[in-house]
């Protein structure tokens, strides 16, 4: 069932291709892609609730995303001569990358994980060089070096935590496997279990653009077209965040948990402090939000770092929160670029005033400021508790002083950019409803974020937080 | 012996020669040494073996085939363009090999077999990436980290090779394939496909 489950974005995105009518093709191709999302959540009885929140959120957001591109598809996307810049080879690719990310949330060994994971980049290279301009080139070439040599090691580790497993004892079949690691009870920690986990580590934390790996992301995220830029910066960051959660997960059974703790403080705090003063810099709305999408896979290392039950929490409450407010950003982004042909921040200007995509917008970059009534507000203040909690006071203040110029960058923005009167034209008509609809449905979700602790989502989550905290 | 001589010399080759042709060589014979000592445990079962020949086929023929092509048809694109000079590429090679005789010395690493020339083949698949300067050679470089993650699956883990040659043929299918596609889209801008020529990005 897992692998129907898997393939179906590809398959739906194929099937549609077969259809010559445009208009019926559309249709088609939303109806399929709602049904990929519905049958992702028919294994629901067969995953933890880790995978099947993160399940959720590749679903739904990449339907969303399918929703977008279907009512916003604007030729200057593929206007190149590259022989992937065309309309059919983006939907398949989409698909793809749905598909690959579902890999990614429902693997159940590291084995999975990686392939889901390798399989991104694969679908993704093109995605990011789809315009086919020199720049667009350049971000896809950065991706496509950086990542592999990332997830190279990321694959190195995993061979060594396979050394490591089967010379402990575990059947090779189960080497891999997390819930068979943690349930094993490895006595004295297994000498080079350091090293399989760090590798492991630093592999998965380079494709969710952690400082210092951190230097392709901003070109790729604001390369590609909006809602690939909604996926690769909402979904894929929290999909390789997914996998570091499952590499602590490990590496406390291992004995490791103390190094890797240690490891993702440091990379959160450079993270936030590095991100959030390169957002002041900016002079391109969607390279903006893609330095906020370091400064919050930052931010989540960093909650993660510290650890406990709190630390856990904030840390899935924030990827979740932070995969709706980027999302949503992303697509209003993509409004904006139609609407009046730019994301330079110079040049928009009183964007309130022409309603539609500034004032979504500007209800995103509240989201990713993390100012309430968002949840990434709550997530910010469990962060602050658990540092408390842990003691960490140098890098909680480093962190804070990240967020803070993240704050700062954002709101700077969102004001200059919301103020004032524009003097750049509208070249296009307004979107479909249903464009501006998929950003409605995201910030919906950025939204209920805030309340999640409340509900019997938050928990589930409580419970996978206090499980991950009492690990060996 | 002579297999650590060999991967000595093809690894030294990868990392000091300039020209696309004699790297590719040294490549071909690191992969198909490396292909050679893992067979064994690919023969474990059909699939695996089955996976092993594909992988094979692709990282020792497909891949440094279709690179091969791509510079007889861009000859300018032949120079992989050091970016430091001869003796420095001489020391890097000697302390990559020092870096993996002292890695497969520690005590914590003792039970891996083979790890001073795992970890060797993937310094110099890095160090491509550092010391030249054509694009062709970070596609290179990532072929040769993908050779010797391969290796380390076949030597340390050699009860799960499927995932592993899984894992490594996929590598290969990504540095190449996509990596010649996005070249060839590259080269229009820049014929000498000098990394240089990518920095509009920054900041």
């Amino acid at each position: 069932m897992i692998a129907w489950v898997v393939a179906a974005p590809l398959l739906a995105a194929i099937v549609t291709t077969a259809f010559p009518d445009l208009r019926t093709r559309r249709l088609v191709r939303i109806f399929l892609a709602a049904v990929a999302a519905v049958l992702s959540l028919s294994v629901a009885g067969s995953i933890g609730w880790l995978s099947l929140t993160f399940t959720v959120i590749v679903s739904v957001l990449s339907f969303l995303a399918t929703v977008f591109s279907t009512g916003t598809f604007s030729p200057e996307w593929g206007g190149s001569e590259t022989i992937w810049s065309r309309k059919s080879v983006y939907f398949v690719l989409l698909g793809a990358f749905w598909s690959a990310m579902l890999l990614v949330v429902l693997a159940q060994n590291f084995a999975a994980l990686w392939l889901g994971i390798s399989a991104t980049t694969l679908a993704t290279a093109f995605l990011v060089g789809f315009s086919g301009e020199a720049a667009a080139l350049e971000a896809a070439w950065k991706y496509l070096v950086l990542c592999s040599v990332g997830i190279g090691f990321a694959l190195l580790g995993i061979v060594v935590l396979a050394h490591v497993t089967i010379a402990g004892g575990m059947d090779s079949r189960l080497a891999l496997s997390w819930t068979a690691i943690v349930g094993h009870g490895f006595g004295a920690p297994p000498p080079a279990a350091r090293l399989a986990t760090v590798l492991m580590l630093i592999g998965f934390a380079t494709k969710a653009g952690l400082v210092p790996m951190h230097a392709w992301l901003p070109d790729a995220h604001s390369k590609a077209p909006a809602p690939i830029s909604a996926l690769l910066s909402g979904v894929l960051v929290s999909c390789a965040l997914y996998a570091i959660v499952r590499t602590l997960e490990v590496g406390s059974a291992l004995g490791a948990s103390w190094l890797l703790h240690e490891i993702l403080v440091w990379l959160g705090v450079a993270s936030t402090i590095v991100a959030g003063a390169l957002m002041l810099a900016q002079r391109d709305l969607k390279r903006m939000l893609a330095y906020s999408t370091v400064e919050h896979a930052g931010i989540v290392a960093l909650a993660l770092g510290f650890g406990g039950s709190l630390g856990f929490l904030a840390a899935l409450l924030h990827i979740i929160g932070h995969a709706f407010a980027k999302s949503a950003a992303f697509f209003a982004a993509g409004m904006l670029q139609n609407d009046f042909g730019t994301t330079t921040l110079a040049k928009l200007r009183g964007l309130w005033k022409r309603g539609g995509s500034g004032r979504l917008l500007l209800a995103a970059l509240i989201a990713l400021a993390g100012m309430p009534p968002f949840g990434l507000f709550v997530s910010e203040l469990l962060l602050v508790f658990a540092g408390v909690a842990a003691h960490q006071w140098v890098p909680l203040g480093l962190g804070l002083i990240g967020i803070v110029l993240g704050f700062a960058a954002i709101s700077r923005n969102a004001i200059e950019i919301e103020s004032g009167t524009s003097a750049v034209p509208r070249i296009a008509g307004r979107l479909p409803t249903v464009a501006r609809g998929t950003i409605a449905v995201a910030l919906t979700g950025a939204l209920i974020v805030a309340v999640v602790p409340w509900t019997a989502l938050g928990a589930s989550l409580q419970g996978i937080a206090v499980a991950m905290d009492a690990a060996p | 012996m002579t297999t650590s001589l060999i991967v000595l010399v093809a690894g030294a080759v990868l990392i000091l020669n300039g020209r696309a042709v004699g790297v590719l060589i040294a490549y071909v014979v690191l992969a198909l040494t490396v292909a050679v000592l893992g067979a064994g445990a690919a023969l474990a079962s059909p699939a695996t073996f089955a996976l092993f020949a594909v992988a094979t086929l692709l990282k020792v023929v497909l891949a440094p085939l279709a690179i091969g092509l791509f510079v007889r048809v861009n000859p300018a694109a032949e120079d992989l363009r050091p970016s430091v000079p001869v003796p420095v590429r001489l020391l890097l090679v000697i302390a990559f090999a020092l870096a993996a005789e002292l890695a497969s010395g520690m005590a914590a690493l003792a039970s891996m077999p083979m790890l001073n020339l795992v970890a060797f083949i993937v310094l110099c698949g890095v160090g491509m990436l550092i010391v030249h300067r054509n694009l062709l050679a970070h596609m290179i470089g990532l072929l040769v980290l993908g050779i010797g993650i391969g290796f380390a699956g076949s030597m340390l883990a050699p009860g799960l090779p499927e995932p592993i040659e899984l894992g490594t043929a996929f590598d290969a299918l990504i540095a190449t394939f996509i990596g010649l596609a996005l070249v060839r889209a590259i080269i229009v801008h820049d014929p000498l496909l000098d990394v240089e020529s990518l920095r509009r990005l920054r900041g």
